[in-house]
């Protein structure tokens, strides 16, 4: 068991060594080249070798998610990773869907779960027409919804089950209009479906809203990964200026003031780490404590983050407040996140829900 | 990490959960409030004994020593105890964890031979390290040992140091070459403190107990075999033992505030206030009760991994103590705060309960036990920011 623990540490390490590498190619703002990701076998980790996949966990995902954190990288990665491909492995196979996931490991084709980015139940809906089905609702906040070209929309059936309807962005009935945010490293889009024509209508394995309720899950989760690897950035900024930055005659970071900040910032980071590795692990391994996990690691990773984010800018000084210096990058990011799939106090109650059921004597 | 797969586990949890239902005494907390020294001391070795006779007192020491728990199978027992409210081995604290960590790691053959057995037997310790001058500055001690023929001649006082009134020994730090610079004159030995010229008093602190003591030193004589490590290294010695004790401590300490202290604060929220309603109600409460929940599952994380971790990093020690001395207190105050006036009517607590004792008030005052000693948060803060981030140090004075 300990070999196999060294193993995965080692993978881990290589693979966060590659990433951060690939990550300081591409310059601020722009888009991480989708080629090289496809080539770098990243969208096709937790996908089966039938998939041209490596068979490998969402704890190798993670590792990717963390690090376009660090590098406030703009990418779909997370939305296709995360969110798509988690999808598609939830449902049941057939010829068209396996198509799919092959397509999306070999990067040929961008596919979003329109999944809204405030927590709530599929705000979409199938209706039986005369005309056939149709599918009606509107998804706000879906991350990288207008870069997509295959949309995956969860939709209630008639008999009352959550489906995913697999549709092109472009098809009649369907739209995507992009939401401008603050954040200029995020692409967000609202979908909106006018009586759309599915192409076709996969069933999950199982119970269909505990396999939307983990996809929420796994949400939260990659969102916290990258508030971590954010956390990561900012506090190594932090501790690098005040190693060089004289003021009165002195490193900054030297007044205790300042070491203090940073030694808050590396406790929480520190802390957050922890929580992160095991909202993995439990995402990993389908374990009954992953809404808890996973909701503990979202409220205080990201949480953290927006703290750290902007210690960082204060530690930086006037300099920090500045265009040039990128901290209001990691700033609005980290803010972002928090908001992202259940902000921390929407996570806390779903704990806190638990308090009066769970016998405490 | 460990060897025991997760079938033994269960089978090892359920024996401690049955061993903790007929074994823990039963209104032990009643029985322990308002009683003299005498039964108290009475009532921590005769649990202790209990612990030994199931091989639960010392779990952390090597086989050959009575211990040989793995890793996981301590987390199991820690929480197990926790979840019960076992009383805790509050006077044996320092003897199963600093004293046998110190003569494990640097005693002679012989030192250990005399005390681990001992120990075990219900010899109790305590720590000479602070002095009025030298709190969180440990190197600036002023307590001096002169050689003398085949022994020393110690002179100097001590300070804080928790449970010396019934102490057998203790781990005395003492200056031994007032020339050489402040770490390196000092060596590490082992007192016994019924050798003539020690005077202990105890110090009544602000929770109105007297934990924590004053020790006098005068014309006190120590044998050279006595001495931990070499002469005038003691400070090498102390840093080593204290370092890898803190995450070993850490790991009950937590269990207990997770596992037994959580608990607590949840029942105290689920109980209908003077008008009916309860705190759990509000989802204010519910709020700050997840904040902590969360931040003590980290904390459990944290300390599960600094002992597991066989090359720990320069600070994580005291991330472990910061975080953990900090969340105590936020989380006492908390349940003095939901306790309302009640928790000002609790006037004593229970002894052998630690800081979980349900008296929130108490126990938050309590809580500055550990935010200062062992090196303030403050001093915490500087040692992570220099030794965990590398820092450029403070100007010093000398």
């Amino acid at each position: 068991m300990s070999t196999r623990i060294e193993d995965l540490a080692e993978l881990h390490h290589e693979l966060r060594a590659v990433a951060r590498d690939l990550l300081a190619k591409t310059a601020a703002e722009s888009a991480v080249d989708w080629s090289l990701i496809a080539r770098s076998g990243w969208l096709g980790l937790e996908a089966a070798a039938e998939f041209d996949g490596a068979e490998a966990t969402f704890a190798e995902v993670a590792v990717i998610l963390q690090e376009l954190g660090r590098a406030a990288a703009r990418s779909p990665y997370p939305a296709v990773a995360a969110l798509g491909v988690g999808a598609l492995n939830e449902l049941e196979p057939g010829q068209d869907r396996d198509e799919l996931l092959r397509d999306t490991v070999s990067g040929t084709t961008i596919p979003v779960l329109a999944l809204p980015g405030e927590a709530a139940a599929a705000p979409f809906r199938l209706t039986r027409t005369p005309h056939g089905v149709l599918l009606d609702g509107t998804a706000t906040f879906v991350p990288d919804a207008p870069t997509a070209d295959r949309l995956l929309v969860p939709a209630i059936d008639s008999a009352g089950a959550t489906v995913i309807v697999h549709i092109d962005a472009r098809a009649a009935g369907m739209s995507v209009a992009r939401q401008p945010v603050l954040d200029a490293t995020r692409d967000f889009g609202s979908v909106v479906a006018d009586s759309a024509r599915p192409e076709s209508m996969w069933r999950f394995h199982g119970d269909s809203d505990h396999a939307l309720r983990r996809l929420h899950e796994r949400a939260a989760v990659a969102v916290a990964c990258d508030s971590l690897g954010l956390s990561e950035a900012m506090l190594d900024a932090a501790v690098a200026h005040a190693g060089v930055r004289e003021q009165f005659g002195r490193k900054i970071g030297s007044f205790q003031a300042v070491k203090h900040a940073c030694a808050d910032m590396l406790v929480r980071v520190t802390v957050a780490r922890k929580l992160v590795e095991a909202a993995v692990r439990s995402q990993t391994g389908d374990r009954a404590d992953a809404a808890v996990t996973a909701s503990m690691a979202k409220s205080y990773a990201c949480a953290a983050a927006v703290d750290i984010a902007g210690k960082a800018m204060q530690l930086h000084g006037g300099m920090g407040y500045t265009w040039e210096s990128g901290i209001h990058v990691y700033l609005k990011r980290a803010t972002l996140n928090r908001s992202l799939f259940g902000s921390p106090a929407q996570h806390r109650r779903q704990l806190a829900e638990r308090y009066s059921s769970i016998e405490y004597s | 990490m460990t060897t025991s797969s997760p079938d033994q586990l269960d089978e090892f949890r359920a024996g401690v959960r049955e061993w903790c239902r007929t074994h823990i005494p039963a209104q032990w907390r009643r029985a322990q409030t308002d009683v003299s020294d005498a039964e108290f001391v009475r009532f921590q070795q005769d649990w202790f004994q209990e612990l030994r006779a199931a091989g639960f007192a010392v779990p952390h020491w090597p086989k050959q020593w009575g211990g040989g728990m793995s890793l996981a199978e301590q987390v199991v027992l820690y929480q197990e105890l926790a979840a019960h409210d076992a009383p805790r081995l509050v006077l044996a604290f320092v003897s199963i964890h600093h004293a046998a960590s110190t003569l494990l790691a640097a005693g002679t053959e012989e030192q250990r031979q005399r005390h681990l057995p001992a120990i075990l037997n219900g010899e109790i310790w305590c720590q000479g390290f602070s002095e009025p001058g030298a709190g969180s500055d440990m190197a600036a001690l002023q307590t001096t040992a002169r050689r003398a023929g085949d022994g020393y001649v110690v002179n100097g006082q001590k300070l804080w140091a928790s449970g010396a009134m019934h102490a057998d020994w203790c781990l005395l730090l003492a200056r031994t070459d007032p020339n050489a610079p402040k770490r390196h004159g000092i060596s590490y030995f082992l007192l016994d403190m019924r050798t003539p010229g020690v005077d202990v008093r105890p110090i009544r602190q602000a929770t109105g107990e007297s934990h924590f003591c004053e020790i006098f030193l005068e014309d006190v004589t120590i044998p050279a075999t006595r001495l931990v490590g070499p002469e005038h290294a003691g400070w090498r010695v102390a840093q080593q033992t204290l370092g890898a004790e803190r995450g070993m401590t850490m790991l009950e300490l937590a269990e207990r505030l997770g596992n037994g202290g959580f608990r607590w604060l949840v029942r105290l929220c689920a109980r209908p206030g003077p008008g009916g309603t309860r705190p759990l109600d509000d989802p204010l409460i519910g709020d700050r009760l997840a904040t902590l929940e969360i931040e003590l599952t980290g904390l459990r994380a944290l300390c599960a991994e600094l002992v597991a971790n066989d090359h720990p990093g320069p600070a994580d020690a005291s991330i472990v103590k910061l975080y953990y001395s900090e969340l105590l207190q936020r989380m006492t105050d908390f349940g003095t705060e939901v306790a309302g006036l009640a928790a000002h009517t609790e006037l004593h607590k229970p002894r052998s309960s630690g800081w979980e004792s349900g008296a929130w008030m108490l126990d938050f005052i309590g809580s500055w036990e550990w935010t200062i000693p062992g090196g303030t948060s403050e001093i915490q803060r500087t040692i992570i920011g220099e030794r965990g981030l590398g820092l450029p140090r403070e100007p010093t004075g000398h």
